[in-house]
């Protein structure tokens, strides 16, 4: 009965293709490049205005020493500045779910504090902390923090009250209840927290590097603009943009290990025998 | 004889912020050993709040209420829980699943191996030890909750409707499997449910509830001969004993009389 349905719905999903799926993302893509590439030159764009792609790919091979220096710069800031959110926003979001005060006493201070926009202390936080590392890192933790806080508290309150009856009735420890019913259970929600924050962190060292700095693709890409560089701004752009990426399926890879189980991740969907 | 459990005279107020809500009225009832209980009544009886205060996860507003003997002050830990959702943890195997109420107590999981394994192959389990709950129907996982709430041979059984998610044919075959695990283990079970016909062919004793706030309405015994079969359903005695039920909903105005 399990073999049948799973060919019923193998047969109504494959009739009609036949290639993986992440096919047909890559060849939208590639068609967009396409369609630019041949607008350009068609429509005979200055290069300083919008380069071909092909132009962009070219600056990128023959400068890739210079982008890879800054990328490792930047690189560096925001895998710190993420792993410093994952490691505050969890483990508050856990206390704040276990004492009910604390968290209506503090939640409105934490969303009160995210209206202020980031990218408007980001000069503030230069005056206050140098040039140094640590305010980028500073600048990427604090725009990472919120997401995951929020997406992980939800995880943790989530669990239903069913099975905390059902393991108070086991009489399990709150540590126990903690670690062994309300941790994995919020996994899904914080994995999805860290997935919006893995881009964000991206962006949080950018800014930072936009204010004050003298290394990292952000300042590159101010040195770039500042010389009508366009091609240069282009390459840096791709950079950065293959950076958030690859941070974003480290942290798919990490939940697809960690979560075989969940729903989003089940080979054969929904279906049940 | 001490009662498995004991419910003196128990009211339960809940105060809501539109008032207080009388849940459950002078519930009194002694839960014999090894005795199998149905409680049926209409939605907001006061079925649910049985139960959080039989598992010490309440406590009455007024009454008490006693597990052989000794009045309940905090969670009691000597029985099994089965709600009408599993209740299962997706991300833990079949088996780990059955396992994690030794684990929970502080028990050597590996000395409850022989007897999960026993539980699965007696609801018809075997072999799905290593699998997934999401690679289990709605009645299989059933069983696997009944399994987590026997395994460490409770003296308590307690179920909230457990078969009120499963479709008819199920549900029919669940009932039957019940009533032969607790021929088997003689537990004493509390079993909440809507279905009267359910609820008289499993038990010793049915509660029958009135509308909120809960009270008795009345206390039937069955003395239906055991063991009970489908074909027991056709029997003169069930027949009359669903009537009698049926009539005292109609009087109370939980089902309209024609």
């Amino acid at each position: 009965m399990v073999a049948q349905t799973q060919d019923e719905t193998r047969a109504t999903t494959s009739r009609r293709r036949w290639w993986p799926a992440s096919l047909d993302s890559t060849l939208l893509g590639l068609a967009l490049v396409l369609i630019w590439e041949v607008g350009v030159r068609v429509g005979q764009v200055p290069v300083y205005l919008l380069p071909p792609p092909s132009t962009v790919l070219m600056r990128i091979v023959t400068d890739y020493r210079l982008l890879f220096m800054h990328t490792i710069v930047t690189v560096n800031e925001v895998l710190v500045g993420f792993g410093l959110a994952i490691a505050v926003s969890i483990p508050l979001a856990a206390i704040l779910a276990q004492f009910r005060p604390l968290e209506r006493a503090l939640y409105p201070i934490l969303v009160a504090s995210q209206t202020i926009p980031k990218v408007a202390i980001a000069p503030l936080i230069v005056v206050w902390f140098g040039f140094g590392l640590f305010p980028k890192v500073l600048i990427a933790f604090l725009i990472c923090f919120f997401p995951i806080l929020i997406d992980a508290l939800i995880g943790f309150r989530s669990t239903p009250k069913e099975v905390i009856w059902l393991a108070r009735s086991m009489g399990a420890p709150r540590r126990r209840i903690f670690l062994n019913f309300q941790l994995p259970a919020a996994l899904p929600h914080i994995f999805g927290g860290l997935k919006v924050a893995s881009t964000l962190a991206v962006v949080g060292a950018v800014v930072g590097e936009f204010v004050a700095s003298d290394r990292g693709l952000g300042y590159q890409l101010i040195v770039a603009n500042g010389m009508l560089d366009v091609v240069l701004s282009f390459a840096i752009l791709v950079v950065l943009s293959v950076v958030g990426i690859l941070l974003f399926a480290l942290v798919d890879l990490v939940e697809r290990l960690l979560l075989p189980w969940h729903i989003s991740h089940r080979s054969t969907g929904q279906e049940r025998p | 004889m001490v009662a498995t459990l004991q419910f003196r005279n128990v009211s339960k107020v809940y105060q809501t912020a539109t008032g207080p809500i009388e849940a459950l009225r002078d519930f009194d009832l002694d839960v014999g050993e090894g005795e199998f209980i149905s409680i049926v009544g209409p939605s907001g009886c006061g079925k649910s709040t049985l139960l959080s205060m039989a598992s010490g996860l309440a406590f009455p507003s007024s009454g008490t209420i006693s597990v052989r003997g000794e009045p309940v002050t905090a969670p009691v830990t000597d029985l099994g829980i089965v709600f009408q959702t599993d209740v299962l943890l997706d991300w833990r195997t079949i088996i780990d699943n059955i396992l994690i109420q030794p684990e929970m107590r502080g028990l050597d999981r590996n000395a409850f191996r022989p007897r999960a394994l026993d539980l699965m192959k007696m609801v018809g389990l075997e072999g799905f030890e290593k699998k997934f709950p999401y690679e289990l129907s709605g009645g299989m996982r059933q069983r696997v909750s009944i399994c987590r709430a026997l395994i460490h041979e409770p003296q308590l059984l307690l179920m909230d409707e457990p078969f009120g998610a499963l479709d008819a044919l199920t549900r029919e075959q669940m009932v039957m499997e019940l009533h032969q695990i607790w021929l088997e283990t003689r537990k004493s079970v509390i079993f909440i449910t809507h279905d009267i016909q359910e609820a008289v062919l499993l038990a010793d004793r049915v509660i029958v509830m009135t509308p909120r706030p809960g009270r008795i309405a009345e206390i039937i015994k069955t003395d239906l001969p055991h063991p009970r079969r489908p074909a027991t359903m056709e029997t003169k005695r069930f027949v009359s004993v669903v009537a009698q039920i049926r009539h005292l909903f109609e009087k109370h105005g939980v089902l309209k009389s024609y």
